[in-house]
């Protein structure tokens, strides 16, 4: 049997979702049995990963000049393995925590279909157009989510994240023009495959890598929230209903990192050591300016959002490391901050349909009234700060130790940060949870979770984070020979 | 020598047959002319369609000529006669129902006009052309006789047209003083290799100011919303797609491939369409956001894509010719649908305001679906046909080195999601309307849409197709050659 297959089945099967539920079957039942049914050509392909490598899926490369050299192929390696299981929990989970009979039910699941497809299109295709066409695929039903079932400034959030996306991507574009034409005329493709092994062989010119590398930086660094580009992404989250901010902060955004780690890393890689500078100046924006930013927030949304975009500084520390540990290490926190920021959303989703509120200190005294909501908040809160034992420590310790030798002061700045960001959590947990209990966790109707059908998204999302923080070489450890070519000078 | 010319002359017979059947013939027959006028036209569509059979000539007395890029623009043109033939049967003439039949007789001719320009090869042939379409445009824009916006279009387009096709003859006269032929070839060998003759560049600024006004490039744009807005609905359609892709032929045949492409001439004018081009972008787009009128906002996002392509052609070299082809395909593909929506929805509510499309995507989820994805074509959002012709453009640009043209582009395409994304935040999230119709939108509708935006997701997935037709335009001798194959 040719496991190739697989691969554009895990984009068909939700196209199929989207298409049954558009022609009338029931919208969360069928996105979920699609979500679940997407495990399987998952596992397939993982399983041939693990076992050659790569695997890949499409036409033949013929030697024939196309005037448009864009190839529909798919592949998939160690190191979108890891992101395209990412992509499948999190779509998985969020759906599952979507509400039945919400409004307007049927369009709410296929944007949220549409965003997963994106993002593991984006995550499986080997052909740099296609890469950047399936990103674009979510962008439009984010707009739609934010906008429609979205809470506060829900009009404005969603146009500020829509056109910041749109600059973000247009920049991106213009840079991978950039690199593209800079080729020789022979060399020209588009496949990130053939295109890393001609650049490995014949570098770009110094001037035009650092071209690149910038534009690369400034388009990948927006869709990541990069420090100044980021001011779209709290309030976007904040305003997004939780399904939605779970795969826009859990999923999507890890298109960046990984677009840089698939594009500017191995293709530019000069170009991207000269402005690792500029990189640093601007992750330390991330982790101090946004980390004291969410000191004073007082909804808890809001908090999450800040505290999402913070910690994108230290995947970019990981990046611009140069060492194995380092890239090994921003993989890992990619895939667990997706995981613990997913859950997080989650949580504040529940908790503000139960109580109606995400302000802080309307939500007193939750432990006793929600214990169970209480666990995932704190385990969401635990691995956001970075606890021994959850994944998202295992990435940081990597991160930290990686780039000790290249960059000791921003490690020491990563390392404050994770101070504030324990400050700002802890503050959270502490108001939300402990304390008299207030009029909005009083009232009447506030439930806890109950059973295993409102449970069992956020006991997926913990279980993944407990084994990743526990062996984090499932992550990493596939990807390693990616990263370890990545590394070399 | 006829099958050289047979859509131009069917579409001619058609439209002459039609307006007879219209004054001769008995009631019976006169109440089934729209749908002859629409198996005519699909009629000469498929024709075109079909490759000649014999080899035929590529000249025909130094005035035409058959290359490839007549031969991609001429069922262009007939695709959309077409649809603007479906259009008019479906627009609500009000007083004037009695002349539906020369509503419906009259875009024949402006088509003819518009084959016969795209393979004009002689600035005595475009006029020719040119003044068969603009002369019917005129007639056609100022139809609807009760409506004083449709006057004042008619209006409107005759000063302007005439204004346009003064520079134009101008320019001419200049040309021919200066060079002493209007040939295109024999223009291309005189003044191949010599310096600019200061009435060859008049004239080619005359000229270019009066394809200006046909493409509505800044600052001869001002017509446009005017006129859009006033004229009927098919009328407008025709205007926005088919005649300004005159205007880019007419472009692409002098300034990309012809004389004034040359070193001399081009060093000149090469700014002046890029600075055209920036100006033209910045305008339309910009223009195009606080629009609350469909159609004015489709004129002002017209001028925006014009803008674009005539950024592409301000690039040296081949590959901002095909880029221009490809695009105006991709801008075919997505706004007849738009237009084809717009006048449906006129039909229902008698005005074609945004508002009437509040809660439109809950009432009627097939067609907004496509309308949806036929604007997002627009914006250039992948993965739609828009997509990959606006990735050209700016490649093309990064390639000749043009910085703040490209800076300009990127911010427009940016800037230019909020135009698209207002129809489309309007169907989608704004709540129902006070005043919905008893009456839905026809069954063929949803078809069209649905067939038009997959259509777009097709191309956008699979941009190969577009890149072979920009690639066949270029071809000078596609008869010849698809011979030997």
């Amino acid at each position: 049997m040719n496991f190739s297959l697989s691969l554009p089945a895990l984009l068909a099967i939700p196209m199929v979702g989207v298409l049954l539920i558009a022609l009338g079957s029931r919208p969360k039942t069928t996105a979920l049995w699609v979500s679940v049914l997407n495990l399987i050509p998952g596992f397939l392909a993982s399983g041939m990963v693990l076992r050659s490598g790569e695997i890949l899926f499409g036409p033949e490369p013929i030697p024939v000049r196309e005037v448009f050299p864009a190839k529909f192929i798919l592949g998939m390696d160690g190191l979108s393995l890891s992101l395209v299981w990412l992509t499948l929990i999190v779509t998985l989970t969020a759906i599952g925590t979507g509400r039945e009979g919400i409004k307007r039910e049927k369009e709410y699941y296929i944007c949220l279909l549409l965003i997963g497809l994106g993002a593991l299109g984006a995550f499986l295709s080997v052909d740099l157009f296609y890469f950047f066409s399936f990103h674009e695929v979510a962008l439009i039903p984010t707009f739609l989510l934010v906008g429609m079932w979205g809470h506060g400034d829900r009009s404005g959030a969603a146009w500020r994240m829509t056109v910041y996306l749109m600059l973000g991507s247009m920049v991106l574009l213009v840079g991978m023009i950039g690199l593209f034409l800079a080729l020789p005329e022979a060399a020209r493709s588009l496949d990130w495959r053939v295109l890393s092994e001609s650049l490995k062989a014949n570098p770009l010119s110094p001037g035009i890598q650092h071209v690149v590398a910038a534009l690369l930086l400034v388009g990948f660094g927006t869709l990541v929230s990069l420090v100044p580009f980021h001011s779209w992404a709290p309030g976007g989250y904040a305003s997004a209903p939780a399904p939605a901010a779970m795969l826009h902060a859990g999923v999507l955004k890890k298109f960046g990192l990984y677009g840089l780690l698939r594009v500017a890393l191995p293709m530019v890689p000069d170009g991207w050591k000269e402005i690792s500078w500029l990189v640093g100046l601007l992750l330390a924006g991330n982790i101090l300016y946004l980390g004291l930013a969410s000191l004073q927030q007082r909804d808890f949304r809001w908090l999450l959002g800040f505290s999402s975009a913070m910690h994108m500084g230290t995947v970019f520390l990981g990046l611009i490391s140069g060492t194995v540990l380092g890239l090994a290490g921003a993989l890992t926190l990619m895939v667990g901050h997706g995981l613990s920021a997913a859950l997080g959303f989650a949580v504040a989703g529940e908790i503000s349909r139960r109580t109606g509120t995400s302000w802080m200190r309307d939500l007193g005294g939750l432990a006793r009234r929600a214990p169970q909501l209480w666990f995932y908040l704190m385990i969401a809160a635990m691995a956001s700060i970075g606890l021994p034992g959850l994944a998202n420590f295992a990435g940081e310790i990597m991160i930290f130790f990686g780039s000790w030798t290249a960059h000791p002061v921003l490690v020491g700045v990563a390392a404050w940060g994770v101070v504030l960001s324990a400050v700002a959590t802890l503050r959270a947990v502490n108001a939300m949870a402990f304390g008299p209990m207030s009029p909005a966790v009083e009232a009447e109707g506030v439930t806890d979770l109950k059973g295993m059908r409102e449970t069992w998204p956020f006991a997926v999302l913990t279980i993944a984070l407990l084994l990743i923080g526990v062996m984090p070489l499932l992550v990493y450890g596939p990807a390693r020979p990616v990263l370890e070519r990545l590394s070399q000078p | 020598m006829s099958s050289w010319f047979f859509p131009e002359i069917l579409l001619t017979l058609a439209g002459v047959g039609l307006v007879l059947m219209d004054a001769l013939a008995p009631e019976n027959i006169r109440r089934r002319i729209p749908l002859f006028a629409l198996l005519a036209s699909l009629g000469i569509l498929v024709w075109s369609l079909v490759p000649a059979s014999r080899v035929l000539p590529t000249s025909w007395l130094n005035l035409f000529v058959s290359d490839g890029l007549s031969a991609v623009f001429k069922p262009f043109f007939l695709l959309c006669l077409v649809v603007v033939t479906i259009m008019a049967c479906r627009y609500r003439l009000g007083a004037d129902e009695t002349v539906r039949g020369e509503f419906l007789a009259l875009p024949f001719f402006p088509t003819a006009g518009l084959c016969l320009l795209a393979s004009a090869r002689d600035f005595l042939a475009v006029f020719v052309a040119l003044e068969m379409v603009s002369i019917s445009l005129y007639l056609l824009a100022a139809f609807h006789r009760a409506k004083p916006a449709s006057l004042e279009a008619g209006i409107k387009l005759l000063v302007m047209g005439g204004l346009s096709t003064g520079f134009l003859v101008m320019g001419i006269a200049w040309l021919y003083a200066g060079a002493g032929t209007t040939d295109f070839s024999r223009l291309l060998l005189t003044q191949a290799g010599q310096g600019a003759n200061p009435a060859v560049l008049v004239a080619a600024g005359l000229i270019l100011a009066g394809i200006g006004f046909k493409v509505a490039a800044v600052p001869f744009h001002a017509w446009a919303p005017d006129v859009y807005e006033g004229a009927p609905t098919p009328v407008t359609a025709f205007l926005a797609v088919a005649s300004k892709a005159a205007g880019f032929i007419l472009l692409i045949r002098v300034f990309g491939l012809g004389a004034f492409a040359l070193e001399s001439i081009g060093t000149y004018f090469r700014p002046i369409l890029l600075t055209t081009g920036i100006a033209t972008v910045t305008l339309g787009t910009l223009a195009a956001l606080p629009q609350r009128d469909l159609k004015r906002l489709l004129a002002y996002s017209g001028i925006a894509h014009a803008g674009f392509m005539i950024l592409a052609l301000g690039t040296e070299g081949e590959g901002g010719i095909g880029t221009v082809v490809a695009y105006l395909w991709a801008y075919l593909l997505a706004s007849l649908p738009v237009f084809l929506f717009i006048n449906e929805l006129e039909y229902l509510h008698g005005s074609t305001d945004m508002r009437h499309l509040d809660g439109l995507g809950r009432r009627e989820p097939g067609p907004s679906l496509g309308f949806t994805l036929c604007l997002l074509s627009m914006a250039g959002l992948p993965p739609l046909a828009g997509f990959p012709v606006k990735l050209a453009v700016l490649a093309n640009l990064w390639d000749a080195g043009e910085t703040p043209a490209l800076v300009v582009a990127v911010i427009m395409a940016v800037a230019g999601l909020g135009i698209y994304l207002t129809p489309i935040r309007v169907m989608y999230w704004e709540r129902e309307a006070d005043f919905i119709p008893a009456r839905r939108f026809p069954p063929f509708l949803i078809w069209v849409m649905l067939v038009a935006g997959f259509l777009g997701v097709g191309l956008g997935l699979k941009p190969q197709w577009l890149a072979r037709v920009a690639e066949k335009s270029l071809n000078p001798l596609p008869v010849v050659e698809s011979i030997r194959e």
